[in-house]
């Protein structure tokens, strides 16, 4: 077993290779606000551009065919490439991207060869910024009992309906939705999915005022927001992955979003918050206490088994290894850690954890943030009861038969 | 990053699984488990032919010189079993006790025979009261003239009934030394402790003498090697209990598709579902906390923080494994013949060898430098 992300000569001078392109064209004056909701739109743009300038080198989505304007990378280099954005305080997108990072794998297994050459270049080269439409306000667990219809007319479809705690703050795009299109039909067999240019007249988007955004990973949203489709008329050439086949394009979807792909690097802020406990914080020696010590330990095991999970799920999604439960057992944990550690953190430093005051706050906010983000963390992706739902199908609990893992390429 | 195992760890694995499975099957190992010392001449003569007890040591003192991942592999498919007797204490635990304290002349004198299964070495560390810190160590070694005399109780000492060799932690003078001691040496007394532990032992030493050229190593410089020799030891021992965790889960999964109640499987039910999530949840942060750490031990890094977190876990889920299995299986877990129990008492016995959970997490708060200076 090898868990080292850098060995070879040849991994040691990509890594160079990426550390100087970083240095030469990473746009004058990015910022990084603790809270993604702070985003300003010149900072977007600059994120934006910063997306432009990796995906004309093929390092915005590295894992991904190059015929379509990906890397081709192996997992080595795809690690580094992960490693040294978060190095400079991002992430690869370096923007949120969902509709980018959720569609592709399903329009890589599902989507005509001309979807393919239609969709996948603008994503990887950084082009479009797109969204992903799932949830409703009727539909959130059950995710196959939305009522967003798509109706055919002509050479069009007309989408009526509302998708809800979706998005993010700037726009997309373009968005990756989930309708139905045989309002008649059998569950799981009248759905279908559309990409949807975001500029069709008929759509609202209409920001919604949450606790925080939530915590789905990559860059944070920023914002959530409902988005109310009015009579909106999409080209048939936009449905993707055949008329009423939605639900086993969402299989592919769903294990993307469900962590099956993994995710690299720690989190960041367990190790900072670790750290101001070692200073003397805010004149207090909190580790002269043994709970606090203790804790602390508590909490580093925490995220450390969850980047162990993530760790591994990531190599067995780029090898090609099999997989089953693996996915969502990472997202239960991630979830469920998540809260632990907030409380942890709030029995170490007492209520400085609950303040972003510039003065009494915490790592400039990120640890009111932290407790914040890991209860809204709990329902983005699927609730963890319907991990648990998931896990037991893929392990086959009370059944012979094992749900399969959805192919991811 | 490579997270698969080497073809030689595949075939650790293959052969293991298969000798466990045809010569430890449910029967036998509830027969051994009967036994006050759970092991029998003809199963230890199997396990030597088969090389196990030279993995972990080198090839100029007669071993093959495994990687202690290979090494790894091999104990979780023991622990499915869960496969009893002192393997792990003479192979593992001893050997590396005495490569890394043991002089020259030694280590040629008796790892060969570890190797061979000639020697079965049990280490004693813990009394009566017990820990496993050096502040722990009391029992004295007095200088009378040329050799060593010990006097004193070890307690919980893990495979002493099955040694023909002991070696034993205790202060001189000078510090805490480590001793080999001829397990039927005069004076010498091992009573297996009844209850729900496994293969577990009270040793008493009533004025045992011990010449000098068994004193191992260097007068009462023992403890730091010692340490060094329990880290490397330790993910052997987790990946031990890895391997029980798998058998649960699997036991667990089975039962759940088997049991009807109520007109259906049992695992219909999201309430029994959970139960074998915890279980699952446990073994793979148990297994992936070691993973890490065997690989930082056969890579030469720094594996403290590592070693520790895995112990913690280990111990911690090997025991909740058990638990949310029995949840599992009601009443049918605790009936001996299952072979389910033989797991629970393993649970237990493993959980405070090597260190409890608490001991290492407050051992990780030094090696994170959480302790103020």
């Amino acid at each position: 077993m090898d868990f080292a992300i850098e060995d070879s000569a040849e991994q040691r001078s990509f890594r160079e290779e990426v550390r100087s392109w970083l240095a030469e064209n990473m746009p004058e004056g990015i910022e990084y606000p603790v809270d993604p909701g702070d985003l300003t739109l010149e900072q977007y743009q600059l994120r934006r551009e910063l997306g432009r300038r990796l995906g004309a080198c093929g390092w915005l989505y590295p894992n991904m065919p190059k015929k379509y304007g990906g890397g081709d990378l192996p997992v080595e280099k795809v690690v580094i490439l992960h490693e040294e954005m978060a190095r400079v305080g991002l992430s690869l997108p370096p923007y949120y991207d969902s509709g980018g990072r959720m569609s592709a794998p399903s329009i890589l297994v599902w989507g005509s060869e001309e979807h393919k050459q239609r969709f996948l270049p603008e994503i990887f080269k950084g082009k479009v910024r797109s969204w992903q439409l799932l949830t409703e306000p009727g539909a959130g667990s059950d995710l196959a009992g939305i009522k967003t219809t798509a109706i055919r007319d002509g050479d069009s479809y007309i989408i009526n309906g509302q998708k809800t705690f979706v998005g993010s703050n700037h726009g997309a795009d373009q968005s990756w939705t989930i309708v139905v299109t045989d309002p008649r039909g059998k569950r799981h067999e009248n759905l279908s999915w559309f990409m949807i240019p975001m500029d069709l007249p008929g759509i609202t988007v209409m920001p919604m005022v949450l606790l925080t955004s939530g915590g789905e990973g990559g860059a944070g949203s920023g914002v959530k927001n409902t988005v109310f489709f009015e009579d909106v008329r999409v080209p048939a050439e936009n449905l993707i992955g055949g008329e009423n086949n939605g639900w086993k394009v969402a299989t592919t979807h769903l294990e993307v979003e469900h962590g099956g792909t993994g995710r690299l690097g720690d989190q960041g802020v367990i190790r900072k918050f670790i750290n101001y406990c070692r200073e003397d914080s805010h004149g207090r020696s909190l580790l002269e206490s043994a709970e606090a010590r203790e804790a602390l330990v508590d909490l580093y095991i925490e995220a450390e088994i969850t980047r162990l999970f993530a760790i591994r799920n990531y190599w067995k999604a780029h090898t090609n290894q099999p997989r089953s439960y693996e996915g969502a057992q990472y997202s239960l944990r991630r979830k469920l850690s998540g809260l632990d550690i907030a409380e942890k953190m709030l029995d170490v430093v007492g209520p400085y954890a609950l303040t972003n005051d510039k003065i009494y706050g915490l790592l400039n906010g990120a640890v009111e943030l932290y407790e914040r983000d890991a209860i809204t963390a709990l329902h983005p992706g699927a609730t963890t009861d319907i991990q648990r739902v998931v896990m037991s199908r893929r392990i086959g609990i009370g059944r012979k038969e094992r749900e399969q893992v959805s192919a991811l390429r | 990053m490579d997270l698969s195992l080497t073809d030689t760890q595949l075939l650790i694995q293959d052969s293991t699984r298969e000798f466990v499975r045809n010569e430890c099957a449910k029967d036998v190992l509830l027969d051994l488990d009967e036994k006050p010392v759970p092991l029998t001449k003809e199963l230890w003569a199997k396990v030597c032919e088969l090389g196990w007890m030279g993995m972990a040591i080198p090839e100029k003192y007669g071993g093959t010189g495994n990687t202690l991942t290979d090494v790894a592999v091999l104990y979780e498919e023991l622990g499915r079993g869960p496969v009893p007797g002192p393997m792990f204490s003479s192979g593992v635990l001893g050997a590396l006790t005495l490569l890394k304290a043991a002089g020259e002349a030694q280590k040629e004198a008796w790892l060969p025979d570890v190797a061979s299964g000639k020697r079965i070495f049990a280490v004693a560390v813990t009394e009566p009261r017990y820990g496993w810190s050096p502040d722990h160590v009391v029992m004295p070694a007095e200088r009378a003239g040329g050799p060593f005399v010990l006097n004193g109780t070890k307690l919980f000492v893990h495979d002493a009934a099955s040694a023909t060799d002991l070696l034993v932690l205790a202060r001189t003078k000078a510090g805490i030394s480590i001793f080999r001691v001829d397990a039927n040496a005069p004076g010498v007394a091992v009573r297996v402790l009844p209850g729900f532990l496994s293969g577990v032992a009270e040793l008493t030493f009533h004025d045992v003498r011990v010449p000098r050229d068994d004193l191992v190593g260097t007068e009462g410089a023992a403890w730091a090697d010692f340490d060094a020799a329990m880290r490397t030891a330790i993910p052997v021992l987790c990946s031990y209990k890895v391997g029980g965790c798998q058998a649960l889960f699997e036991l667990s999964v089975g039962y759940s598709r088997e049991r009807t109640q109520f007109g259906q499987p049992i695992g219909k039910f999201q309430r029994v579902q959970d139960h074998i999530i915890h279980i699952v949840n446990y073994l793979d942060a148990a297994r992936w906390a070691n993973n890490e750490a065997l690989w930082k031990l056969d890579t030469g890094q720094d594996a403290a923080v590592g070693v520790h977190m895995a112990k913690a876990l280990a111990s911690e889920g090997y025991l909740r494994a058990c638990d949310f299995a029995h949840e599992v299986h009601a009443g049918i877990g605790v009936m001996r013949e299952y072979g389910m129990t033989l797991h629970t008492k393993m649970s237990r016995s493993l959980y405070h060898f090597l260190g409890a959970p608490k001991h290492h997490r407050k051992r990780m708060e030094g090696a994170l430098r959480l302790v103020p200076a």
